[in-house]
């Protein structure tokens, strides 16, 4: 009887501590940021560091009760000017249920006055998100960047929204350089540029590597980044121009596929950290068997420039590659 | 007959815990165990470069009775900047230790590395002997 007892009591009371744990809060953890009424909220939809010539994007998204108004304009407001390329973007995206962005016209085309890139509404719209694209300006490198995303609904109310500060990269970045054994493979990292041998001889100071391709028979020589003050058993049959001397430290390196260098599904990004920690002074003066998708660190002779170059491709039959460089000026 | 074997159980649970309480591995100066095994031998040894990419153009050749390890390298390899590899039989330990990059630049004064067994009685030396492939 006192066992039965005991046990009821038990069941009752689990009965009522599980009620009390399924009672709605009534302080939900997430605030609202404004309960009501004109809104704006930004989101930044870029990753890795900012480097000049790329873009960060961001959506832009506004709403307003449609009883309180329509919107009437959009703009935002950069710290330092976009390039050429900055643009705010007249439609508005929604995502399906596929996860596909879906466009739709809302605006007429942007307007770029200066730090300033503005869209005045041509539908009869109370919510939009649209994307702003700023495109970095050589101007902006080793600085920082903010911006002021603000909307204007047709009560003329206005509301605003900060975005940054964000650190723009000192590194330079260029693309897709050809580069071929015997006609284009003199590289300058001074220029980030690829010369023949001809050009090379009229800037002998500026040339830092020799790219070359060669199959010997017992070794695997393939593709290779040479300085030109290397031993000449690592520049087989390399004439070099009058006055292409100079030295660097290479270090070669795998499974560093930098997301702007080489555009792959990889999330590693090269920084000016990693440019300012880099110590090769160790390192030899040639990198040889250099593959598809792998890199070499390198650091010129006067110490001025360290470099990452990365190899999208490689054709041996060709005797080419495609490169990709970041380059961050030490002095 | 309940009693005798509760009796034995309990007499049973106090021994094994004097026994597992007992140090009978000691540990040495880098705490790790100083077993029973006086077996000293590398099994197997890697060389890998700055970008831990193995330099390495084939299988290295381990000698157990004479102490080598001969190993060919690609040519042009960095052998200032090298990540050495050894794997050692059962508790053995490694001295020198490595704790990054090794230089075996110098190919006329190979790098000796010595195998201590489990026990640590035993110490053998092993000379690492580098070759670089020629065209």
């Amino acid at each position: 009887m006192q066992r039965s007892y005991f046990k009821s009591t038990i069941l009752l009371l689990s009965l009522l501590v599980g009620l009390a744990a399924c009672e709605i809060s009534e302080h939900p953890t997430v605030t609202p940021l404004k309960k009501e009424g004109f809104q704006t909220d930004v989101i930044k939809r870029t990753l890795g560091p900012n480097v000049a010539g790329l873009d960060i994007e961001f959506a832009f998204a506004m709403a307003l009760p449609s009883a309180q108004g329509k919107l009437v304009s959009a703009q935002v407001e950069a710290s330092i000017p976009g390039a050429a390329g900055t643009y705010l973007e007249s439609k508005s995206y929604y995502t399906d249920g596929s996860g596909n962005d879906i466009g739709v016209t809302v605006a007429q085309p942007f307007l770029n006055e200066g730090k300033v890139t503005k869209v005045n509404f041509s539908a009869d719209t109370s919510a939009a998100t649209l994307r702003y694209y700023y495109q970095i300006p050589a101007a902006a490198k080793g600085q920082k960047v903010s911006f002021v995303f603000t909307a204007t609904s047709s009560t003329g109310e206005t509301i605003s929204y900060n975005m940054g500060p964000y650190d723009i990269a000192k590194m330079d970045m260029v693309l897709d350089l050809d580069v071929t054994d015997g006609a284009k493979s003199f590289i300058s990292l001074e220029d980030m540029k690829v010369y023949t041998a001809a050009e090379a001889a009229q800037n002998p100071a500026k040339i830092d590597l020799v790219y070359l391709y060669r199959s010997i028979p017992n070794i695997t020589f393939n593709h290779a980044l040479v300085a030109p003050s290397a031993d000449a058993q690592y520049l087989p049959g390399v004439t070099l121009p009058a006055g292409v001397n100079r030295s660097a430290k290479i270090s070669k390196a795998w499974n560093l596929r930098d997301f702007h260098l080489a555009r792959l599904q990889f999330s590693i990004f090269i920084d000016d950290l990693d440019f300012e920690r880099l110590d090769i002074s160790n390192s030899p003066d040639y990198a040889l068997n250099m593959r598809s998708e792998a890199g070499a660190w390198v650091e010129t002779a006067d110490g001025k420039y360290r470099a990452y170059i990365y190899i999208n491709s490689v054709n041996n039959t060709a005797k080419s590659a495609k490169i990709s460089i970041k380059r961050y000026t030490m002095k | 007959m309940k009693r005798y074997f509760k009796i034995l159980f309990i007499l049973t649970a106090v021994s094994l815990a004097g026994w597992g309480c007992k140090t009978e591995f000691p540990i040495d100066e880098d705490g790790l165990l100083i077993t029973e095994r006086a077996e000293c031998f590398v099994s197997n040894f890697e060389l890998l470069g700055p970008d831990f990419q193995t330099v390495r153009t084939k299988n290295a050749v381990i000698d157990t009775v004479v102490q080598t390890i001969n190993i060919e390298v690609f040519f042009g390899t960095d052998l200032r900047n090298v990540y050495p590899q050894f794997s050692l039989v059962t508790d053995a330990k490694l001295t020198p230790k490595i704790t990054g990059k090794v230089d075996f630049s110098d190919l006329n004064n190979p790098k000796v590395f010595s195998v201590i067994s489990g026990n640590r009685k035993v110490i053998k030396p092993y000379t690492v002997y580098i070759t670089v492939q020629k065209p």
